[in-house]
């Protein structure tokens, strides 16, 4: 009965994870990472690693969305500017 | 297993189950909402988890959360501006539900650690998860033009 909550951050993992390899638009798998690094930090919490589940939050949450989207928007940017001179 | 661990198992099946299927299904602005919604809902998670298991250290891991989650959905809000611009995502309802969650976590765990330091840590990440997931949402349904064209 006390690992419940380990049963469910394990569920929880194994969706957003399956999500985000299923998702073929960066777009969305840079939203699905997103979530899947906050939920990978709360079974880091559950299992008793907070230290890990501190520096996942940080890098999870926030910076690997960002390096996607930024990549995402610059190759974008450039397929716009280059597309009609092909 | 306490109440707390039970509480928070409840609201990671429940709010952080739901987004997890909102954001793993539908469209884009749908997605949206539900990243913005899971930082709200797991915060509250991690201070119910820090006082089951007694260690009041693991509030570190809800301030991080209640101060990274917002700006990452701001970085989503500030990049995918022009794919949301036609039909700008605001889901209010769901919002004050998720700030109601915080609302009603953060003052039992209060009550709990009793008036100290930690207690004002704890009201700190209270205002902090509310108010950052009011102006992430705000930002989401297009409540800042500005922005759009920095």
């Amino acid at each position: 009965m006390a690992d419940a909550v380990i049963v469910v951050a394990l569920l929880l993992v194994a969706a957003s994870a399956t999500a985000a390899v299923a998702a073929r638009d960066p777009v969305r798998q840079a939203l699905v990472l997103s979530v899947l690094g906050v939920v990978l930090a709360i079974l880091f919490t559950v299992l008793q690693a907070p230290d890990v589940a501190l520096s996942q939050l940080a890098v999870g949450s926030a910076l690997t969305p960002l390096l996607l989207l930024l990549a995402v928007h610059k190759v974008r940017r450039r397929g716009r500017r280059e597309g009609p001179r092909r | 297993m306490n109440g707390w661990i039970l509480a928070a198992a409840v609201i990671l099946a429940g709010g952080v189950g739901a987004t997890v299927w909102g954001v793993a299904t539908g469209p884009l602005r749908r997605r949206v909402v539900a990243q913005n919604l899971c930082t709200a809902f797991a915060c509250p998670a991690l201070l119910l988890l820090s006082q089951g298991y007694d260690r009041p250290s693991y509030v570190d891991l809800a301030l991080v959360l209640a101060l990274l989650g917002p700006v990452g959905t701001l970085v989503f809000a500030r990049l995918l501006a022009d794919e949301l611009a036609d039909d700008p995502p605001s889901a209010w309802g769901l919002t004050y539900a998720a700030a109601a969650v915080g609302a009603l976590v953060v003052p039992a765990v209060c009550v709990a650690a009793g008036p100290s330091r930690a207690m004002a840590k704890l009201l700190f990440v209270g205002v902090l998860l509310i108010g950052g997931n009011v102006v992430a949402s705000r930002a989401l349904s297009g409540g800042f033009p500005e922005a759009r064209h920095g």
